[in-house]
């Protein structure tokens, strides 16, 4: 079964190659702030952050969201979000 | 056997204008359904491990699991290095990597397997206390997606090396992709909830 | 185009007992065997409502009775009218869209043949000690109940599975395989139905699924997801029920308004009123909906704080779902109106959905939820909408694709009886049971004060109504499918494109694929018409 038709972008891996570089990096990075003693209002934010900049690398280029049809994007953030909706509300209680 | 008037590739014409391929759509919804079920139990942890916080968290070890993040997210790496040899026409290249993927995989299942009986030798059991419950099913589930992820990397390597995929026809490493990173992306989702943050 | 009437072939019952791709065959055996298990479900509201004609427990006593309600609810929602609609979905999108079949045409027989395993569990749980917490299930209730609860819970998992494969199909089907120049703005709103629909059985299932394997662990392993002494939350079980059974609803109604949605403007021979908006308002309807599942625990002992925002979104949704009732009363005004079968399960579709629905903002409002939650007047509610909704339009469906599927015409006047028994039936059942909640009577229970006496008679008498209303239909469906006069390709003289083929239609759907140049509604137009009859396409 032939993939999709749009003009597939030119495999770079020398792209996908330093897209593994900052995951790598920002997973030490990480590793190192739990080193840190923090407290936890300090800390939480911080992962979220770069956990979510990890998860949108490999979704972007990896899984090639960036560069084919918008709509399987959409398929995949609308669950997202309503994770995040529920999970935001299942904290509360 | 229904006989077609339309050519198979015909029939998804819509999509193809519309830059869409059914068989990725199809994985695409399949992953989004995943989300749902991973968001279920992720849901669960996080609401115990406000409401119901529990000393046996601290047994936790970051440096074992950190190091397994990386072989996880090395993997990821691997299989898009494989999607990208056959979409160059190199099926050694393809199946070189998939090995590879294969190995990382299951050190990683190998890494969770020792996190997992050095918690239960300190007392930390599915029956402990609810942070034993919630976190040995959110991460057993995760756990046994990437085996799956594993079989279905064998199935793929096993196709590649009979010369299935070629640099016109790669659907099935690319769908298969998809599976493997999304599950990364669940690791590091879980990574961040239950050990860092 | 075949007009004449063919030899009428056999129904080949056979190939309905086998595993077969074919999205035809396959919603034929979705359709059948849900409708087994519709039967079933009435069984038990008969047992139901003639325990209840009187007060004190004279046929069941109280842990017999809760299995009663318990699977009848667990029937009708998991095993008929969830599965019924994706069966009609299976039947008529690819049709609908010009389309050969579905997407994925092996998965889709996947989603079928998980059904018939699934009600056996259901079914046999009743015989290990059935699940009797309501089809809610609520923790902790639910871990200490009997064996039967943990094949119930695998029960519904599986059910959940084939649901979700189901969307993918649909919602993959729709955006790949339109014919050429059926855009979305020409999509019939049954389509526009089964996407919206699609969406929430995709996103809300897994939820449930999560849920479900939570109380399968704590029961059968030990886990204390929802022990209280050592820190678990049934509330939590709430939450995840919820976020899917809510959802749940919209599953159970949108194919339901798409199905009238088709209905209207052919038998008032008039173009549909609204066609964006009621598309529009589907994919709001699905959207919102996921939003509003707390306003089932508004008793529940949920922080105060969040429940005046799911009061608002669930009010909210009254809006489309409005902007809905007024499309098709725009639809049938000053039209030519055929009172056909169909035609008359839909109005009444739309007069018992309406008295359900505006219930359903009575609800919506936090202090009138305290006064009614768990009491009969969400009873009547729920049957309203998924009764005198619902099933009413999988009824109108039935009776206007009847000729499509079978090839044979049913009985008009047996369509009729069916229709006004149904139709009193269902208010007479129901109605009475306002009356009871607000005055107080509990649901779920065997026995009830004297006082409530006169009401739970008359909806009794309602009910058994409703039970003998069903066999004119089956002598109407197996008679005339066996041996009814030969049906032409479109005798509703509809525009969509499954009636632009053979009844039933050939293998492959179209012998030729179809080239679409106008929208399915265009009916009582001027200028030449443009039918949605093949072309000669472009094509092979």
């Amino acid at each position: 079964m032939a993939a999709d038709t749009r003009a597939p972008s030119t495999p770079r891996r020398t792209g996908y190659g330093l897209v593994y570089l900052v995951l790598a990096a920002v997973t030490a990075l990480e590793l190192w702030i739990t080193t840190l003693g923090l407290a936890g209002s300090v800390r939480t934010p911080i992962f979220l952050a770069l956990s979510f900049l990890k998860a949108s690398l490999v979704a972007a280029f990896y899984m090639h969201l960036r560069s084919d049809s918008r709509t399987y994007l959409f398929v995949f953030i609308l669950p997202v979000a309503m994770v995040v909706v529920f999970g935001l509300v299942m904290l509360i209680r | 056997m229904t006989q077609h008037t339309l050519p198979h590739s015909e029939a998804f014409r819509a999509g193809k204008s519309l830059g869409i391929d059914h068989l990725k759509l199809g994985v695409w919804l399949f992953l989004a359904s995943e989300v749902m079920f991973f968001g279920g139990l992720i849901a669960a942890f996080l609401h115990y491990k406000v409401n119901a916080p529990s000393s046996q968290a601290g047994l936790l070890s970051v440096p074992l699991v950190g190091a397994n993040t990386f072989i996880l997210l090395t993997s990821s790496f691997t299989v898009v290095q494989g999607l990208a040899a056959i979409r160059r026409g190199s099926r050694d290249g393809l199946v070189r990597y998939l090995s590879i993927t294969i190995l990382l995989g299951a050190i990683f299942l190998a890494g969770q397997a020792y996190e997992f009986s050095s918690l239960y030798r300190d007392g930390v059991t599915l029956q402990s206390s609810v942070f034993g419950s919630s976190f040995f099913t959110l991460t057993g589930f995760h756990g046994m997606h990437v085996f799956i992820g594993i079989l279905w990397a064998g199935s793929t390597l096993l196709r590649a090396a009979r010369g299935r995929y070629s640099k016109e026809d790669y659907a099935g490493v690319e769908v298969f992709g998809l599976y493997w990173h999304f599950v990364d992306i669940v690791w590091i989702v879980l990574f961040t909830i239950i050990y860092l943050v | 185009m075949s007009s004449e009437p063919l030899a009428a072939p056999r129904p080949n019952w056979r190939r309905y007992l086998t595993w077969n791709t074919d999205h035809k065959v396959i919603g034929v055996q979705y359709i059948v065997t849900t409708f087994l298990f519709f039967l079933l479900g009435g069984v038990l509201a008969v047992l139901v409502r003639a325990e209840l004609i009187r007060p004190g427990q004279d046929l069941v006593n109280g842990e017999e009775f809760n299995r009663l309600f318990t699977n009848h609810g667990s029937l009708m929602i998991f095993l008929w009218i969830i599965p019924v609609l994706a069966g009609f979905g299976n039947y008529l999108m690819p049709l609908m869209i010009g389309a050969q079949d579905m997407a994925f045409p092996r998965l889709n027989a996947v989603s079928y043949w998980i059904i018939p395993p699934a009600g056996f569990l259901m079914i046999s749980s009743f015989f290990v000690g059935a699940a009797d917490t309501g089809w809610t299930a609520y923790v902790p209730l639910s871990i200490s109940a009997p064996d039967g609860q943990t094949l119930w819970a695998l029960s519904v998992a599986l059910l959940g599975v084939s649901s979700i494969l189901g969307g993918i199909n649909f919602i993959t089907t729709a955006i790949t395989m339109r014919t050429e120049g059926l855009t979305f703005d020409r999509l019939p709103l049954f389509v526009w139905g089964m996407l919206a629909t699609s969406i929430l059985m995709v996103v809300a299932t897994p939820v449930l699924s999560a849920g479900l394997v939570l109380v399968a662990l704590d029961r059968l392993v030990g886990t204390h997801f929802f022990t209280v002494a050592v820190g678990g939350d049934p509330i939590l079980w709430q939450n995840l029920f919820w976020f899917y059974s809510h959802p749940a609803v919209y599953i159970m109604v949108l194919p339901a308004m798409g199905i009238v949605s088709e209905i209207f403007p052919v038998f008032s021979r008039k173009p549909i009123f609204g066609y964006k908006a009621i598309a529009a308002s589907s994919m709001a309807i699905a959207v919102l909906g996921l939003l509003v599942w707390a306003h089932h625990m508004f008793s529940s002992g949920m922080d105060p704080r969040l429940r005046i925002p799911y009061m608002i979104t669930s009010m909210i949704i009254a809006v489309p779902t409005g902007v809905k009732i007024f499309s098709w009363l725009g639809t049938i005004w000053d039209g030519k109106i055929r009172f056909n079968t169909p035609m008359l399960f839909a109005l009444g579709f739309i007069s018992m959905f309406l008295i359900g629905g505006i219930t359903g903002i009575f609800l919506a409002s936090i202090p009138v939820d305290l006064h009614v939650t768990d009491t009969y007047f969400v009873v009547a509610h729920l049957h309203f909408v998924l009764f005198g909704g619902s099933v009413s339009a999988v009824y109108a469906g039935l009776y206007y694709w009847f000729p499509k599927i079978t090839g044979r015409m049913f009985d008009e006047r047996l369509g009729r009886a069916h229709f006004w028994m149904n139709f009193i039936g269902t208010n007479l059942a129901y109605l009475p049971m306002f009356l009871a909640g607000l005055l107080g009577m509990p649901r779920r229970v065997a026995d009830y004060a004297p006082e409530f006496t006169t009401l739970n008679v008359l909806a009794s008498i309602g009910a058994f109504l409703l039970a003998t209303s069903t066999l004119p239909f089956l002598y109407n469906a197996i008679v005339s499918w066996a041996t009814g006069p030969r049906a032409e390709a479109n005798p509703w003289r509809a525009r969509t494109l499954e009636w632009q083929t053979d009844s039933p239609p050939p293998p492959n759907n179209f012998p030729v694929s179809p080239r679409v140049t106008g929208g399915p509604y265009d009916y009582g137009e001027q200028a030449p018409a443009k039918p949605l009859t093949p072309a000669p396409a472009a094509g092979k």
